[in-house]
């Protein structure tokens, strides 16, 4: 991760740690993206400058957003650590986050969810060697309560407080950037970490949750983009389906329509891992994508996942298509552009080799996978 | 490193990240592909891959993490999410016979 230009594409300790623990914090959020989803349709309908203004239907947006998604956050990262006990003390921690608290609590749920499972799955196994038969019920409600209740006060009186000023800080930092027009430069992190299987960790772990504090003061944010722009894979994609190794052609049509339309992004990582320079397209595209995104002032109101168009346009505040479109579609020009000079246009760097087996199956039959599945020949390509 | 016989394998685990996204696609195309013999394909977080699982299918970027989480089940790395040589490696081991190396 030292350079990020050259990804390492066989795994090191360190890697799978990083990723291990990234996906962690996206594991604690992408189970609950359906309750993301419907916070944000319900906002981008009814808050005032919303599709059709309802202020009696308003009034859901600000406790989903406040209470119900923190606390399906801790649920979820407590179940994580002590199945379905550790979900309930999570949640009942992470009110003591919530509470008083006037930015949505993503990270303190994140942080006192798992912990309060931590702390009660220390106490089970304590009490466990010395409670006596048909005592058992008496002593697991209670232990539960008691961590639960515990790990509240300590939500309210210590980690809500630290964990406000940091997500304050860190969106302080933020906001920095973006006035000083360099968030463009965070692309140079963010692509190559993605194809490296951080993804989720960076979108869903660290943007998401500042891009909702942001959303929610402002009625939109540029950081749920960062990460989650289709564009810059689609335009790799293209590039490799007229310019790529003949043995790879055919499986790009159904790639692209999975990609852009069904949002699932790891699928174009391999393109990019087999032949990594191919990173600064993508890294060109991404932030000529983000820089759009900042002159147009876009921004979307919740993190859509999948990273899917139609995600997007579900996302995007009324008025403000324009600038999201053109983001896509620079990024996916600029990736396009470069990923299609580094692979030569075609010639120059020998896949010519693949010839004899991929000229046969050029097919273009987006429609079915399974089509292409069969008829992509072995990847040659190291 | 373990390996498996094809007539031997009961439960086929794909492990993605988030066991959401990719790891949905690619095992929905191999219970198609595996349809009519007694393999339960499933999807999972690569973090929590089932005890009971007899190969494991994931990208090789993830790897390293789905060895730590499920030791000595035969795993078979994959470079593209569509059409890998691996993969196929697999289902034919499954469908006729023959020994997946893990």
């Amino acid at each position: 991760m030292a350079t990020p230009y050259t990804p390492t594409v066989h795994g090191t300790g360190v890697r799978a740690t990083i990723q291990r623990f990234g996906g962690h914090l996206a594991g604690m959020i992408m189970p609950n993206i359906g309750a993301f989803i419907a916070w944000g349709l319900i906002t981008a309908l009814f808050i005032p400058t919303g599709w059709i203004p309802n202020k009696t239907l308003a009034e859901l947006v600000g406790p989903i957003i406040g209470t119900l998604l923190p606390v399906l956050i801790g649920y979820t990262g407590g179940r994580m650590v002590h199945a379905q006990r550790g979900a309930v003390v999570g949640a009942v921690a992470t009110m003591g986050v919530v509470v008083g608290a006037d930015v949505p609590m993503f990270l303190g749920a994140m942080v006192i969810g798992p912990l309060a499972a931590l702390v009660l799955k220390y106490a089970d196994r304590f009490t466990a060697e010395r409670t006596r038969a048909g005592f058992e019920m008496l002593v697991d409600n209670f232990t539960a309560g008691i961590v639960g209740a515990v790990m509240a006060i300590a939500g309210v009186l210590a980690i809500g407080p630290v964990v406000e000023k940091v997500t304050e800080v860190a969106g302080d930092g933020v906001s920095w950037l973006v006035s000083h027009s360099l968030l463009p430069i965070a692309s140079v992190i963010i692509e190559p970490a993605k194809v490296l299987f951080l993804n989720n960790a960076i979108n869903h772990g660290v943007l998401g949750p500042l891009g909702v504090a942001e959303s929610v003061k402002h009625g939109k944010s540029i950081l749920f983009m960062l990460e989650s722009n289709p564009g810059p894979g689609l335009g790799l994609l293209i590039a490799y389906l007229l310019f790529g190794p003949r043995s790879l052609r055919p499986s790009t049509p159904a790639a692209m329509i999975i990609h852009f339309f069904g949002g699932i992004h790891e699928i174009y990582f391999p393109y990019v891992l087999m032949k990594p320079r191919l990173i600064l397209a993508v890294i060109a595209g991404g932030a000529s994508g983000v820089l759009t995104f900042l002159v147009t002032g876009a921004g979307l109101v919740a993190t859509p996942s999948p990273g899917s168009i139609f995600a997007y346009m579900a996302v995007t505040p009324k008025g403000g298509w324009f600038g999201v479109i053109a983001g896509i579609v620079i990024a996916t020009a600029v990736s396009f552009a470069v990923a299609a000079a580094l692979l030569g246009f075609g010639r120059a760097n020998g896949d010519q080799a693949d010839d004899i087996d991929g000229t046969s199956t050029e097919k273009h039959d987006p429609s079915s996978s399974e089509t292409a599945a069969e008829s992509v020949p072995a990847t040659k390509e190291a | 490193m373990s390996s498996i016989q094809g007539k031997d394998v009961r439960k086929l685990v794909v492990a993605c990240d988030a066991g959401m996204g990719s790891s949905v696609m690619l095992a929905s195309t191999l219970r198609r592909q595996l349809k009519g013999t007694e393999v339960t394909v499933e999807h999972t977080p690569v973090n929590s891959i089932p005890g009971d699982a007899d190969v494991i299918v994931c990208h090789a970027g993830l790897a390293d993490r789905a060895r730590a989480s499920a030791p000595g089940v035969a795993l078979v790395p994959f470079q593209v999410f569509i059409g890998d040589p691996a993969v196929t490696r697999v289902v034919d081991a499954i469908k006729s016979g023959g020994t997946i190396d893990g």
